[in-house]
C-alpha cells in the first residue's frame, strides 16, 4: 500500500497557527502563574479572529471553518465574562489556578476543525474530529466542582466513545469495500457498481460503511438518531463550552456530513435506486430531528438545556438541505449555520451575563429584563426571533430556504411529501418555545429587590453586534456573498 | 470600491435611518430628533436639486429581495430615476422641508411626545419617497402600506383625543379596504404582464383581452380610491384632520393623497395608454367627477376651517383622478404638482390661524383676522386665489388644461368640472370672508398676533410657489411628467366657463356672505345644511350597513368558524397531540447513560438497514 500525500503544508497554515498559540498559552500557564487569565482568553480570541479573516479572504474561502473560528473566538470572549464562575468551579472563588487550559484548548480544537475543512480522506477526517472530539471531552468536564459539569463530562465521553467507534467501523468497511480512504464521485461510483469484480454484494457492504459513517457525523451534529447526549451535556457543561459545542461544534459535524454526502451528489437525480435511498433516509432523519428537537424543547424550563434541544431543532433545518445533494447545498448549509451561529452566541452571552448577576439559567430568571433593560431586552428579543424565523431577521430568510429546499426535493420524489407539514408544525411550535424567553423579559415583573443587570463590555458588544448582522443580513440576505 | 451610483439610496435611507435614531434613541431630546428630521428633509431636498440640475451618478443598483428560481416572482427594490420620478421628489422633499420647518413653530410648547412625532414625519418621507421612486409594483405596494402606517401614527398623534385615535383608525381601516383591490390588481398584473416591473411592462397590454385589462386596471384603480380620498371610500379624509395641521399639510393634501394619481400616471405611462380600455377609463373618471361633485357640495356647509380644504382637497383629487381617467395624464401631474404647494400653503396658513387663535378652528368664532394677521392672511389669500383659478395664479392653468382635456374626450366632465369650479369659489370665499373680514367674534381671535419667523418663512416660500409654478418657464422643468411642455393659453371655450363659473362663485359668495357683517350662516338651519353638514350620511350609512350589519354578521360567522372549527379542531387537536409527543421526548431523555446508549444502538440499526438493505 502506497500512500501518497495529496496535501501541502499551507493548507494548514491557520490549523498549526492556531495549535502554536495554544502550545504558547499552555507554556505560559506553567511559567507564568501570576499572568491573569484574561489575557489567555483574549489572545486566543484574536488569534481565532484573525484566522477566521484569513480563511474568508483566502482562496477559495473557507466559509464554514471561518463560521467555526469565529464561534471559537466568541467563546473564548465569554469565558473572558465567565472568569467569576469558572474561578468557583474549578480552584474556589477568586483563584485562578488551573484555569489556564481552558482558555487554550478550544483553540485547539479550532485548528481540528480548520484541518477538517480540507480533509479529502477518510483518516484525515477522522484525526481531525477526533481532535475536536478529545478536547471537547476535557473542555466539558473542566469544572470540577460542579456536579453537572462532571456528569456532562462522562456522559459525553461514553456517547462519543460509541460514536467515534462506529466512524472507526465505517472508516474499516469503507477501506475494505473500495480498497481506498479517498471520498470522491469516482469511487462512490465504482464502489455502487460492483468495484472492480462486479460484485453486487460490494455496494451493499459500501452503503453499510456509509451508513456507519453518515452516522458518525450525524452524532457531531446532533441529529436523530445519535441526539440523545444533547440536552444533558449542554445543560452541565460549562456555558463557554456549550456555546463552542452548539456552534463550533456542531459546525465540524455538519462539514464531515457534507464531505461525506457531496460523493453522492451524481447519484441523486430523481429516478435513481441509490438517490431514492439516500433522500428518503435524509428525509426521515429530518423529520425525527424536527419532531425531537422542537416538541422536546415544549417543556423545558431551563434555559441551557432548551437551547440544546433547539440545536437539535435546527439542525433538522439544516439536514433538510441535505435532500437535493448538490455543490450549492453547502452554500446554504453555511448560512443557516451562520444565522444559528449569531444568534445562538448572542443567547449563550445573555444566559452567562444572567447567570453571573442572577445565579440562575432558567428561563423565569429572565423576568422584567424589558423594564430594566431595555436595549439589552430588545437585543436578545431579536436573537430569540431569529431563532423562531421572525421575518425581518436572518433567522426567516435561512429557514425559507430551507422550505424551499424541502419543496424543491418534494418535486423530485412526491413519496416525502410528508415532511412537508411536519415542517410547519415544527417551525410553529418554535415560536411557542422562543417566546417564553421573550414573554419572560416583557410580561414577567421583577421581584423586589433584583436590579437591572449590569451589561459587561464583552457582551454587550456581542450582542449588539449580532442582533444587528441578524437584521441586517435578513433585510439585505444578498450582500452576504461566498463561493 | 465606488459606491458613488447608489448615492439616489439615500433619498430613502437619510429618512430611515433618521426616524429609527429619533425613535430609539432621542425619546428626551426633541429638539435633537427636531433637528434631525430638519436635516434630512434637507439632504434630501439637496439631493433631489442636485440630480434635477444635472448631477448623474449612473444607475442606482437594484437589491432583490426574497430571491426565487422564476425571475418573475423576485422581489426587487430598485430606484427608478426618471424625470417625472425626480421631479414628483422635488415637491414630496420641498414641501416635506417646509412642513418640517413649520412644525418647529407651530408644535412649540405641545406636551406630547414630539421625538415620536419628528419620527413619524421622517417615516413618511421615507414611505413618500419608496412610493415615489419603486421601479415595480411590489416597491410601490411596499411604500403604499408604509405610508399608510405613518398616516395612521400622524392622525393618532394626540392618541389620549379620542376622537384622533378614532380618526387614525378609521383611515388605516379605509384605506385597507383600498388596498386589497390594489394588491389584487398588483397580482393580476404580475399575471397578465409577466412582470411587476414598471420599465418592462410597455407594449404588453396588446395581447391581453379588454375585460380582463379592464377588470386589472379597475383593481390598480381601487388603491388610488383609498389612498387618494375617492368616492366611496373618501370618509377618512375629512376625519384625519384631527392630526397636527401640519401633517394634513403634509400627507392629507400634497403628497401621500396624490400617490394614488402619481401611480395610476406611472401605470399609464409604463403600461401604454392602450391598457387604460374605454369602461376603466369611464369608471375612473366617473368616479373622479362624482368624488369632486360630492365634496364640493359638502364643502358648503363646513365650519371647522381644516375640513372645509380637506373637502376641498378631495374635491381637488376629483378633477385630477378625472384627468387620469380621460388619459390626460400630464394634466392630471399637471394639476397634482400645482396643487400641492398651494394646498399645502392653504393648509399651514390654517395652522398658522389655529394657532395664534389659540387653537379655534370654527370660521365663525374667527372674523377680522385680515386687520390682525395681515401676512398669514395675505399668504392664505395668494393660496386662494391659485385654488379658485383666478388667472394669473399656478391653478388656473393647471385646471385649464383639465377642461380642455375633458373638452375634447368627454364634454359632459367638462361642465361637472366648471360646476365644481363655480362651488370651489363659494366655498373659499365664504371661508374667507367670515373668518378674515368684519369684525372678531370670539377673545381668541381678538387677541390673534402675526404667526412667528418659523412659520411665517414657509407661507411665503409657498405663497411665492403658488402663484409662479403655473407658468410655463417653471412649469416646464419642474412637473412631474415626462417631457411636460405646457401649451400656450389660448381664448375658448374652457377660458370662458371657468371665468363664468369664478364670477358666478364670486357674485354668490358675496350676495349671501356680505363683505364680513353676518354672525352666522344664513344657509344654515335647513334640511339640505343638515344633511350637507352630516355629509350627507354616508359615514352614518356606513356606520349603520356595514359596519352594524354586513361586517358583525361577517364577523359572527367567522367567529363561528375560527372558535370552532380552527381553533377547537385543528388547533386544539394539533396542539394536544404535538404537547404529548413533546412529553413522550423529554421522557426519553432521563438522564440515563444506559438508555441513552440504548437509543443510539437502535438508531444505528434502524439508519443501517435504511441505507444499507433496501437494495
Amino acid at each position: 500500500m502506497n500512500i501518497v500525500s495529496t496535501y501541502t503544508w499551507c493548507q494548514f497554515a491557520p490549523a498549526f497557527a492556531l495549535v502554536g498559540l495554544a502550545a504558547l498559552l499552555i507554556l505560559a500557564d506553567a511559567l507564568l502563574p501570576r499572568l491573569p487569565k484574561r489575557i489567555y482568553a483574549c489572545t486566543g480570541a484574536v488569534g481565532t479572529f484573525v484566522a477566521a479573516y484569513y480563511l474568508y479572504t483566502g482562496s477559495p474561502s473557507n466559509f464554514l471553518g471561518c463560521i467555526a473560528a469565529i464561534a471559537t473566538g466568541l467563546s473564548l470572549l465569554l469565558a473572558f465574562d465567565y472568569k467569576k464562575i469558572s474561578c468557583e468551579s474549578i480552584a474556589g472563588a477568586g483563584n485562578e489556578e488551573g484555569t489556564g487550559e481552558f482558555y487554550a484548548l478550544p483553540l485547539v480544537a479550532c485548528a481540528g476543525i480548520l484541518c477538517l475543512t480540507q480533509a479529502r480522506d477518510l483518516v484525515m477526517l477522522f484525526v481531525s474530529l477526533e481532535v475536536v472530539t478529545l478536547t471537547s471531552y476535557v473542555l466539558a468536564g473542566y469544572f470540577r466542582r460542579n456536579q453537572g459539569s462532571i456528569e456532562a463530562g462522562i456522559k459525553y465521553l461514553v456517547l462519543g466513545a460509541l460514536s467515534t467507534g462506529i466512524l472507526v467501523y465505517g472508516t474499516a468497511w469503507y477501506f475494505g469495500m473500495v480498497g481506498s480512504f479517498n471520498i470522491g464521485p469516482e469511487i462512490v461510483l465504482s464502489a455502487l457498481k460492483g468495484g472492480v469484480a462486479g460484485t453486487p454484494q460490494l455496494a451493499v457492504g459500501f452503503m453499510l460503511a456509509t451508513a456507519l459513517l453518515f452516522a458518525g457525523a450525524l452524532f457531531k451534529v446532533g441529529a436523530a438518531p445519535m441526539h440523545v447526549w444533547i440536552p444533558d451535556v449542554y445543560q452541565g457543561a460549562p456555558t463557554p463550552t456549550t456555546a463552542f459545542l452548539a456552534v463550533a461544534s456542531k459546525t465540524a459535524g455538519f462539514i464531515v456530513l457534507c464531505a461525506l454526502a457531496l460523493p453522492f451528489a451524481p447519484f441523486c437525480a430523481p429516478g435513481s435506486i441509490i438517490g431514492k435511498i439516500i433522500v428518503w433516509s435524509f428525509a426521515i432523519i429530518a423529520a425525527a430531528t424536527l419532531i425531537i428537537g422542537n416538541l422536546g424543547a415544549l417543556r423545558q424550563t431551563n434555559l441551557k438545556r432548551l437551547l440544546g434541544y433547539s440545536s437539535i431543532a435546527q439542525a433538522g433545518f439544516i439536514v433538510v438541505f441535505f435532500l437535493n445533494i448538490n455543490p450549492l447545498m453547502v452554500n446554504l448549509v453555511g448560512q443557516y449555520l451562520l444565522a444559528y451561529a449569531l444568534a445562538t452566541l448572542a443567547a449563550f452571552y445573555a444566559i452567562a451575563m444572567i447567570r453571573i448577576q442572577r445565579g440562575s439559567e432558567e428561563i423565569a430568571a429572565f423576568r422584567g429584563l424589558g423594564k430594566s433593560n431595555p436595549r439589552t431586552a430588545f437585543l436578545i428579543t431579536v436573537c430569540f426571533a431569529s431563532l423562531a424565523g421572525v421575518p425581518l431577521t436572518m433567522g426567516f430568510m435561512v429557514k425559507m430556504y430551507s422550505f424551499v429546499a424541502a419543496i424543491t426535493a418534494i418535486g423530485n420524489w412526491c413519496g416525502i411529501c410528508w415532511l412537508l407539514p411536519i415542517m410547519v408544525i415544527t417551525a410553529a411550535t418554535g415560536f411557542y418555545y422562543y417566546f417564553k424567553i421573550i414573554r419572560a423579559m416583557y410580561w414577567e415583573k421583577a421581584q423586589p429587590g433584583e436590579k437591572a443587570l449590569q451589561v459587561p463590555v464583552c457582551t454587550g458588544i456581542v450582542l449588539t453586534l449580532c442582533a444587528l448582522a441578524l437584521i441586517y443580513l435578513g433585510t439585505m440576505p444578498l450582500l452576504l456573498i461566498m463561493s | 470600491m465606488n459606491m458613488i451610483h447608489n448615492l439616489p439610496w439615500l433619498f430613502l435611507l437619510l429618512p430611515l435611518v433618521v426616524a429609527a435614531i429619533d425613535w430609539v434613541c432621542l425619546n428626551k431630546h426633541p429638539r435633537l430628533a427636531a433637528t434631525l428630521s430638519l436635516l434630512s428633509a434637507a439632504g434630501t431636498l439637496g439631493l433631489c436639486i442636485a440630480y434635477l440640475t444635472g448631477l448623474q451618478t449612473g444607475t442606482p443598483d437594484t437589491y432583490t429581495w426574497m430571491p426565487s428560481s422564476l425571475e418573475q416572482l423576485n422581489l426587487h427594490l430598485g430606484l427608478l430615476m426618471d424625470p417625472m420620478a425626480m421631479r414628483m421628489m422635488l415637491v414630496v422633499t420641498g414641501i416635506g422641508l417646509l412642513v418640517h420647518f413649520f412644525s418647529i413653530g407651530y408644535m412649540k410648547g405641545d406636551s406630547s411626545n414630539l421625538s415620536r412625532y419628528y419620527a413619524g414625519l421622517s417615516i413618511f418621507m421615507f414611505s413618500m419617497s419608496t412610493i415615489v421612486l419603486a421601479s415595480n409594483l411590489a416597491m410601490t405596494f411596499i411604500g403604499w402600506e408604509m405610508v399608510g402606517f405613518s398616516s395612521y401614527l400622524l392622525i393618532g398623534h394626540w392618541f389620549d383625543k379620542d376622537s384622533a385615535a378614532d380618526a387614525a383608525k378609521k383611515a388605516f381601516i379605509t384605506n385597507r379596504v383600498g388596498d386589497f383591490g390594489f394588491l389584487l390588481g398588483i397580482l393580476l398584473t404580475l399575471g397578465l404582464f409577466g412582470t411587476m416591473n414598471f420599465a418592462d411592462m410597455s407594449g404588453k397590454a396588446a395581447g391581453i383581452a379588454p375585460a380582463v385589462l379592464t377588470v386589472t386596471i379597475i383593481c390598480l384603480f381601487c388603491g388610488a380610491v383609498g389612498k387618494s380620498a375617492q368616492f366611496p371610500l373618501h370618509v377618512w379624509l375629512p376625519d384625519a384632520m384631527e392630526g397636527p395641521t401640519p401633517v394634513s399639510a403634509l400627507i392629507h393634501a400634497a403628497t401621500m393623497v396624490a400617490a394614488g394619481v402619481y401611480m395610476l400616471v406611472r401605470l399609464q405611462v409604463s403600461m401604454g395608454a392602450e391598457a387604460f380600455t374605454e369602461t376603466a377609463c369611464c369608471i375612473i373618471a366617473s368616479v373622479g367627477a362624482i368624488t369632486a361633485v360630492l365634496a364640493a357640495i359638502m364643502a358648503v356647509q363646513q365650519d371647522d376651517i381644516k375640513r372645509i380644504l380637506a373637502y376641498s382637497t378631495l374635491s381637488q383629487l376629483g378633477y385630477m383622478v378625472m384627468a387620469v381617467g380621460l388619459l390626460a395624464g400630464e394634466a392630471a401631474m399637471f394639476h397634482l404638482y400645482t396643487h400641492a404647494w398651494f394646498k399645502a400653503l392653504l393648509f399651514l396658513g390654517a395652522g398658522a390661524i389655529i394657532v395664534c387663535c389659540h387653537h379655534e378652528q370654527d370660521i365663525w368664532k374667527m372674523g377680522g383676522l385680515s386687520k390682525r394677521m395681515p401676512l398669514t392672511v395675505l399668504c392664505f389669500m395668494m393660496g386662494t386665489c391659485a385654488l379658485i383659478a383666478i388667472p394669473g395664479f399656478s391653478g388656473f392653468f393647471s385646471k385649464e388644461a383639465i377642461l380642455e382635456a375633458a373638452l375634447a374626450k368627454y364634454p359632459v366632465f367638462f361642465w361637472v368640472g366648471a360646476g365644481v369650479a363655480a362651488l370651489t369659489t363659494f366655498y373659499m370665499l365664504r371661508l374667507c370672508i367670515v373668518a378674515f373680514m368684519g369684525p372678531a367674534r370670539e377673545h381668541g381671535a381678538e387677541h390673534a398676533k402675526e404667526a412667528g419667523f418659523t412659520m411665517a418663512l414657509p407661507l411665503l416660500v409657498l405663497a411665492v410657489m403658488a402663484i409662479i409654478s403655473g407658468y410655463g418657464f417653471i412649469a416646464n422643468d419642474l412637473v412631474p411628467a415626462n417631457g411636460f411642455h405646457a401649451h400656450g393659453f389660448e381664448l375658448g371655450l374652457p377660458f370662458y366657463a371657468s371665468m363664468g363659473s369664478l364670477v358666478v362663485g364670486i357674485l354668490l359668495a358675496v350676495a349671501i356672505y356680505g363683505l364680513g357683517g353676518r354672525t352666522k350662516d344664513p344657509l344654515a338651519g335647513n334640511c339640505i345644511s343638515k344633511a350637507l353638514r352630516n355629509r350627507l350620511y354616508i359615514d352614518a350609512l356606513y356606520d349603520k350597513v356595514l359596519i352594524g350589519g354586513l361586517q358583525q354578521g361577517f364577523a359572527h360567522l367567522m367567529q363561528f368558524l375560527d372558535s370552532y372549527i380552527i381553533r377547537g379542531i385543528l388547533c386544539q387537536g394539533i396542539m394536544w397531540l404535538t404537547v404529548r409527543i413533546g412529553y413522550l421526548c423529554s421522557w426519553i431523555q432521563c438522564g440515563s447513560l444506559r438508555a441513552y446508549t440504548l437509543i443510539t444502538g437502535i438508531g444505528l440499526v434502524i439508519l443501517v438497514l435504511l441505507l444499507a438493505f433496501q437494495f
